[in-house]
């Protein structure tokens, strides 16, 4: 976009040639792979007389277009210094913190307590959790009732959404 | 009841009875504040609200999804005015003038503005709608195996080519979106594609739990990681929209529209851009260039009429050929299938009326957020001020629900999970999400119809090339990839000639 800003640079920068390469590198891994299965897969020509209904022909093209496209973005992250030892990456440890626990803690959630506890219980445990975890920096003098805050909140939630989807929704809940 | 008038009646009649008014409240309110707070997108809330929408009717479950997706992306503009954030990326064009017409202290005047604009863009984009969609879908019953085959791989390779800016990485989100809609049973044999003897895998990767993962769990990932959004400016002026805004700056609107409406149209660009080339077409044309990015009015109308009518025009696709025109209207259309409507060509002979209805909806939603955005501003303020720390878990809670209430399968909530991490990586690497998006969505059109193909042609690939219409899509989508690359674009251009693409604003696919 020559007179507007770039609709796409955001406030992000675009990724290094180091990352693309890597990431080629592993799509093409992943496309060659997809590609192997499918030649794996049964061809039917005993049913369809001609295998052209053969299952791996679809995926197998997809798969042959990733790694084709893996190799050309390869290519380009070379091309702009790919190879070149990676530059001190500039993300900010505290930034990696907070997105580690957020994906800690929504992992444990989807993935542990939701099915074992009642969801309303799991729900409220989370919510909890999560607000009492990233709000515990802030000053200390406020935490108890930050604390009792947080776990209102995450009541609150377990208990409305259990209330609005199951009974007035009739939605069936983990 | 041939007649488009009747029609219309019709589906103003059909869509207006019973408790319509109060869904279309509590929905169009809920899209606003969705689309308002940042890091919950119109694409979010759809696949959330659509959860909700399971045990309703498909008329309402329609109307609630039209409702918030017209919200939201109206909603989005309330951060991009007032925090300079846009609350949905469909937003992004309304912060260079809509901040700094906030922080002249006319933060007011700037609702108004995108209230107006949006509300005309909405309105144009249904107009055009229920003009060309019953036509355009009785010239898609012309459409076999071949075309349908070509619709699919143009929407990619136009996804893929406009959606982020890197049409490389665009294209390999497309096809990792059409690869992953091949994981389970295929239709010819039963086969269990990719299931490694997992029963779960073998009833395939269901759409709104990937799509939740994609646009709910990334963007709480991508929320937390960030900085805090700060506090907003509390002084507000009159939200009432001027009528000299609008005299004044018509021909904007009209463009405007007329761009949002054919972006939108076209498979899998979305409102982001629809804003994006709005606005650019505005300040190409503007005799006031000069204010651009400095609180111009024009140019806020221009995006935000862009954006909204983009919001109709990607409905046409939806329901004339079964393919999205931005990743909202993907999971309206997942919604659709969900409640038993069959978007697409048939629609045109199996149910004329439901074109008519969505018209109706759209025109119902648009009348709301008008509504709205009269009355709804100090309320919105003071949701915009929750702490993400307090927002974000909840957001996750509902995901949660919304990836696995459809088959009530915990499998769901793995897919969820893994999706999301997926999508946050492949975020983070710059991997637009919309081609993603449209692969998922597309793979089944696409698989069925290059199989059904070649199976009806005895194996011969000709027909995909020599069908008249088949070869007219083959052209545009080979068209599309050449575009994408940068030398060849240049000539490209040079032969069509500058006045060509007018459409797209100077925007060159590729470069950023």
């Amino acid at each position: 976009m020559s007179e507007a800003s770039s609709p796409f640079a955001g406030e992000k920068a675009p990724a290094s040639p180091r990352a693309d390469l890597i990431t080629a590198a592993v799509f093409l891994a992943f496309g060659l792979g997809i590609v192997a299965l499918s030649l794996r897969m049964p061809s039917f020509v005993e049913q369809s007389g001609t295998g052209l209904t053969a299952p791996g022909i679809v995926p197998g093209f997809h798969g042959s277009m990733i790694a084709l496209l893996a190799i050309l973005l390869g290519f380009r992250a070379i091309r702009r210094g790919g190879w070149r030892a990676a530059a001190p990456a500039g993300t900010h440890s505290a930034d990696l913190g907070r997105l580690a626990l957020a994906a800690a803690l929504g992992t444990a959630y989807a993935g542990f307590l939701v099915g074992r506890l009642p969801f309303w219980l799991a729900s409220a445990l989370f919510v909890f959790a999560f607000t009492a975890c990233f709000e515990w920096h802030l000053s200390a003098g406020r935490r108890l009732r930050r604390l009792l805050e947080a776990a209102a909140i995450g009541l609150a939630t377990g208990l409305a959404v259990a209330l609005v989807f199951e009974r007035i929704f009739l939605v069936r809940l983990p | 009841m041939s007649n488009p008038l009747d029609m219309l009646a019709g589906g103003f009649a059909h869509v207006l009875q019973g408790g319509a008014a109060f869904h279309a409240l509590w929905a169009t309110l809920i899209g606003i504040i969705i689309g308002a707070l940042p890091g919950l997108t119109a694409t979010m809330g759809v696949a959330l609200l659509t959860t909700l929408t399971f045990g309703m009717g498909h008329e309402t479950a329609m109307l609630v999804l039209v409702c918030v997706y017209v919200g939201a992306i109206y909603g989005g503009s309330r951060s991009a005015i007032l925090l300079n954030i846009p609350g949905t990326p469909a937003s992004a064009a309304s912060t260079l003038d809509g901040f700094p017409l906030a922080k002249q202290g006319l933060a007011g005047r700037a609702m108004g503005i995108s209230t107006s604009g949006s509300w005309l863009g909405t309105l144009f984009g249904t107009a055009i709608l229920a003009l060309f969609a019953p036509s355009f879908g009785e010239f898609a019953l012309r459409f076999g195996s071949y075309e349908m085959f070509w619709v699919a791989m143009f929407g990619i390779v136009i996804a893929g080519s406009l959606s982020g800016g890197d049409p490389l990485k665009g294209y390999i989100a497309g096809f990792l979106g059409l690869f992953v809609a091949t994981i389970g049973q295929e239709t010819n044999h039963a086969y269990a594609r990719f299931a490694f003897g997992n029963p779960d895998l073998a009833g395939g990767l269901g759409l709104l739990p990937v799509l939740v993962g994609v646009f709910g769990v990334a963007e709480v990932l991508s929320s937390m990681r960030g900085p805090s959004v700060q506090a907003v400016a509390s002084k507000i002026d009159s939200v009432v929209p001027r009528i000299g805004d609008v005299l004044r700056y018509w021909k904007t609107i009209l463009r405007s529209g007329a761009i949002g409406t054919f972006i939108g149209a076209m498979p899998g660009l979305g409102e982001d851009i629809a804003a994006w080339t709005s606005y650019a077409a505005a300040k190409r044309a503007s005799k006031e260039s000069q204010k651009f990015g400095k609180g111009s009015i024009e140019g806020l109308m221009s995006a935000e009429t862009g954006e909204s009518a983009c919001v109709p025009g990607a409905i046409i696709p939806v329901l004339t050929l079964a393919v999205p025109g931005s990743a909202p209207a993907a999971v309206l259309m997942a919604a659709m299938m969900i409640h038993g409507l069959n978007p697409g060509p048939m629609l045109a002979i199996t149910a004329p009326e439901f074109i008519y209805q969505i018209v109706a909806m759209l025109i119902v939603a648009d009348m709301v957020k008008l509504f709205y955005g009269l009355v709804l501003v100090r309320p919105l303020l003071w949701i915009l001020l929750i702490p993400r720390e307090r927002l974000m878990p909840i957001v996750f809670v509902l995901c949660t629900v919304g990836a696995f209430a459809i088959t009530s399968r915990l499998f769901d909530i793995w897919v969820m999970l893994g999706a999301g991490l997926v999508g946050f990586v492949l975020r983070e690497l710059r991997f637009p999400m919309a081609p993603l998006v449209l692969g998922i969505v597309l793979g089944d059109l696409l698989d069925k119809n290059l199989l059904r193909g070649l199976v009806l042609s005895g194996g011969d690939i000709a027909p995909f090339f020599t069908r008249p219409i088949s070869a007219g899509l083959c052209a545009l989508t080979a068209l599309a990839a050449l575009w994408s690359i940068p030398g060849v674009a240049g000539r490209l251009r040079g032969l069509i000639g500058r006045g060509a693409s007018p459409v797209l604003g100077g925007w060159t696919p590729g470069k950023e």
